[in-house]
């Protein structure tokens, strides 16, 4: 299971944000230049449509893959009191051959993307993961050279956290009270749901920007 | 108002007044001002007696308002207080020294001083001007000073606002993008969440999914050159994936193939299943991965397209490890309606000429069917109808292909379930069978009905007859249920006998079959295997 929230930033205060996501999480950035296909099952495999992502991380020298099966989200009364989206995730590494054996069991291509941007990990409660990259999608089939972003001026923000379904409220709870400290930049709300850019932003990231703040005014 | 009250002889004040005053409520304010101030140094007392560090912010708080009440109480008096005057009636040796002081109305000498010191500065160059001008002048100063004042709140809250330090009173204006601007990010922010988390807009169309640009590195060796629509392994009883049989006749080029046929190629590949040459040797089901025990692999025997690679190799070819090729072939099949049967069965029969001894062309008509097979499946999807289908599969055997019969199934309840799901006959097929199959008789698919629990490995509670495998008499193992969500439970072993211990659950669902002949003299009861 993991807890996911989601938002945007403007291209032009991602640098900003990265100061602050430095300074609220005390580690290094790191790259993210992601491959991310995902597949659908086809018809003959059974009724149940179902559809898994490959992650390929392209930043290494030896690009790693992964695989990544998406579930279902939690739902009820609870679930909507909790500013984060629960939802089932299942993750493995696996080996390079997996998009072919994903093909010959049937699976077919639905479409691919190519994350580009950082991201920071760390430890506030829970481990959180927060990833920022810009969203590119290929013109050609597999072109990841040629890709270019979905939406030019907008990034993505996500953070994530790996839960249980015995821990799962504190990990909400906590990442919920990071992304407070994120407000002045950007709002993160459940997938799903549009937020807006906030109108702090301009303002919050010309502080952090700024030489030291403190200067005169 | 005093003259009145004074001359009644009690000294009652004048309504009025005393309505004013409201001693009622000034007493009973300056009581409970009394008791809180009294609370406020128990509290201390408390404090100081078990040497506790008191709690600064609430005695702040506590004396903040004890000092607003008395601040009020005193106020109020004051406002009604000028009428009055203090008229000492008792002097005696406590109050002789203060009451001059209380009573006087001139200000102390020390306060005196300041107050002539401050109007002295106030009036430095005014003293000669009239009085006039004089207040002219001092107006002007207090608005300059009231402006300056402004101002600097103004600088104030707007540095404020720009660092975002907030106010008690929360933020002020917050400020706004205008409409289009905001409308115009909304609409890229829906752009960009339905990409990542649905796909929106960047799914190519399916005439540009060629692969025309060079691959990058990290999908270069996934597709290699020699892929295309997989064929079979020969002969190894794993890996029917992994192998890369060189298509030379090939429609599809080697990488483009693969994504050509994304959609059709499982279909292609499954379509020829290497296991045809079940035979009667299923010896092979050492070779296949018995251990797993829930993998689709049932005995070999049912796995029946044949690949052409295998037709001559035979018996030995039993892949089981084709099962989930075959699998999904048999859940294409049953997902055909019944009109499609015929088409399929002439494509089968095309295939199966094909096939004869085609190694090498193998992939690329597998190709041709699985496209074919593929859009019909799609079509055909629900399972949920009755429909029958029947064993067209035969093609698809091998010469040696034994086929356990469903007749095998032993057990009262494995043949009622049996008779039940018995598919009418094949006469339809029979034409459809291409010379290639010795005499392999068709044996009709039956459809059964899942019963989606079994817990036991047996194939038997799942006995799916699929048509393009023509398992005789149905394989238990190989039947999967693709109707139910539960896993194909079939033993590696074809279990045919299986059968009888799984015939509990039928699901409801299970349609409506016709009965078929069951007795194909060509299929020996061969495989009695391991029924658990």
């Amino acid at each position: 299971m993991e807890c996911v929230v989601q938002g945007i930033i403007e291209t032009q205060h991602v640098e900003a944000l990265e100061i602050l996501l430095q300074g609220l999480c005390g580690v290094q950035r790191e790259r993210l230049r992601i491959h991310e296909i995902c597949l659908k099952n086809g018809p003959n495999l059974g009724l149940v449509a179902s559809e898994v992502r490959l992650l390929c991380d392209l930043e290494q020298t030896e690009p790693s893959w992964t695989v990544r099966h998406i579930g279902g989200a939690m739902r009820g009364a609870g679930a909507e009191q909790i500013s984060v989206l629960v939802r089932t995730m299942v993750e493995s590494k696996v080996s390079k051959n997996v998009l072919r054996m994903f093909y010959t069991l049937g699976y077919k291509l639905d479409h691919e993307l190519l994350r580009v941007g950082f991201s920071f990990q760390f430890n506030r409660g829970a481990q959180i993961t927060v990833t920022v990259s810009s969203v590119n999608k290929m013109l050609k089939l597999h072109a990841t050279d040629e890709a270019v972003p979905v939406t030019p001026g907008i990034q993505m923000v996500e953070v994530t956290a790996p839960a249980s379904a015995e821990n799962y409220t504190e990990v909400a709870a906590a990442v919920s009270s990071f992304c407070e400290y994120l407000a002045p930049l950007l709002h993160l709300s459940k997938p799903g749901v549009s937020t807006g850019v906030v109108p702090t932003a301009a303002a919050a990231a010309a502080s952090l920007m700024s030489d030291g703040g403190g200067t005169t005014l | 108002m005093e003259g009145e009250s004074v001359q009644q002889q009690q000294e009652r004040l004048n309504q009025a007044v005393q309505q004013q005053l409201n001693l009622e409520q000034v007493k009973t304010r300056a009581i409970s001002l009394f008791k809180a101030i009294s609370r406020i140094l128990e509290d201390f007392d408390a404090y100081a007696r078990t040497n506790t560090t008191p709690k600064w912010q609430d005695i702040l708080g506590q004396y903040s308002m004890v000092n607003l009440e008395l601040f009020n109480i005193v106020d109020d008096i004051k406002k009604v207080s000028k009428p009055f005057l203090v008229y000492p009636k008792n002097v005696n040796a406590d109050n002789a020294t203060i009451l001059p002081v209380m009573l006087s109305t001139k200000l102390l000498p020390e306060m005196e001083t300041e107050d002539t010191s401050k109007r002295d500065q106030l009036l430095q160059g005014m003293q000669n001007l009239p009085i006039a001008t004089q207040i002219d002048k001092l107006k002007a100063r207090l608005d300059m000073i009231a402006g300056a004042c402004e101002g600097a709140e103004k600088v104030l809250a707007d540095t404020r606002k720009a660092y975002c330090f907030g106010t008690r009173q929360g933020p002020a204006i917050a400020p706004t993008l205008d409409k289009g601007q905001a409308a115009k990010i909304q609409e890229q922010e829906n752009l960009l969440r339905a990409a990542v988390n649905v796909g929106e807009g960047l799914r190519l169309p399916g005439d540009q999914r060629h692969i025309t640009a060079s691959l990058p590195m990290h999908l270069a060796d996934v597709f290699t050159v020699n892929e295309g629509p997989q064929s079979f392994p020969e002969g190894s009883s794993n890996n029917v994936y992994i192998k890369n049989t060189p298509l030379s006749s090939n429609s599809m080029g080697g990488q483009n193939s693969l994504l050509q046929n994304s959609g059709s190629q499982l279909l292609g590949r499954s379509a020829a299943s290497p296991n045809v040459a079940t035979n009667a040797t299923f010896d092979n089901t050492a070779a296949s991965p018995i251990p797993y025990a829930n993998s689709p692999r049932s005995s070999t025997n049912m796995m029946n397209t044949p690949s052409p690679q295998q037709q001559t190799p035979q018996q030995q070819q039993q892949q089981p490890t084709v099962q989930q090729q075959q699998q999904q072939q048999r859940q294409k099949m049953m997902q055909l309606p019944q009109q499609q049967q015929q088409l399929l069965a002439q494509q089968q029969q095309f295939r199966q000429s094909a096939m004869q001894g085609l190694g090498q062309l193998h992939g690329q008509h597998q190709m041709q069917f699985s496209q074919q097979i593929g859009h019909q499946q799609f079509q055909g999807r629900q399972l949920t109808s009755g429909h029958v289908q029947h064993g067209i599969g035969q093609s698809q055997l091998n010469q040696g292909n034994q086929m356990a019969r469903i007749s095998q199934f032993s057990g009262a309840a494995n043949n009622a379930l049996f008779n039940a799901a018995q598919t009418t006959p094949n006469t339809q097929m029979i034409p459809n069978i291409s010379a290639g199959i010795s005499s392999q008789p068709l044996l009709p698919r039956m459809q059964f009905g899942l019963s989606g629990n079994n817990p036991q490995r047996n194939h038997a509670s799942q006995m799916l007859s699929d048509q393009m495998f023509n398992m005789g008499g149905g394989n238990p193992g190989g039947m999967m249920s693709i109707q139910q969500q539960q896993q194909q439970q079939q033993s590696s072993q074809g279990a045919f006998g299986g059968l009888a211990s799984n015939a509990q659950n039928l699901p409801s669902g299970m349609m409506t079959l016709q009965n078929t002949q069951q007795n194909h003299p060509n299929f020996s009861q061969q495989r009695q295997q391991n029924q658990q």
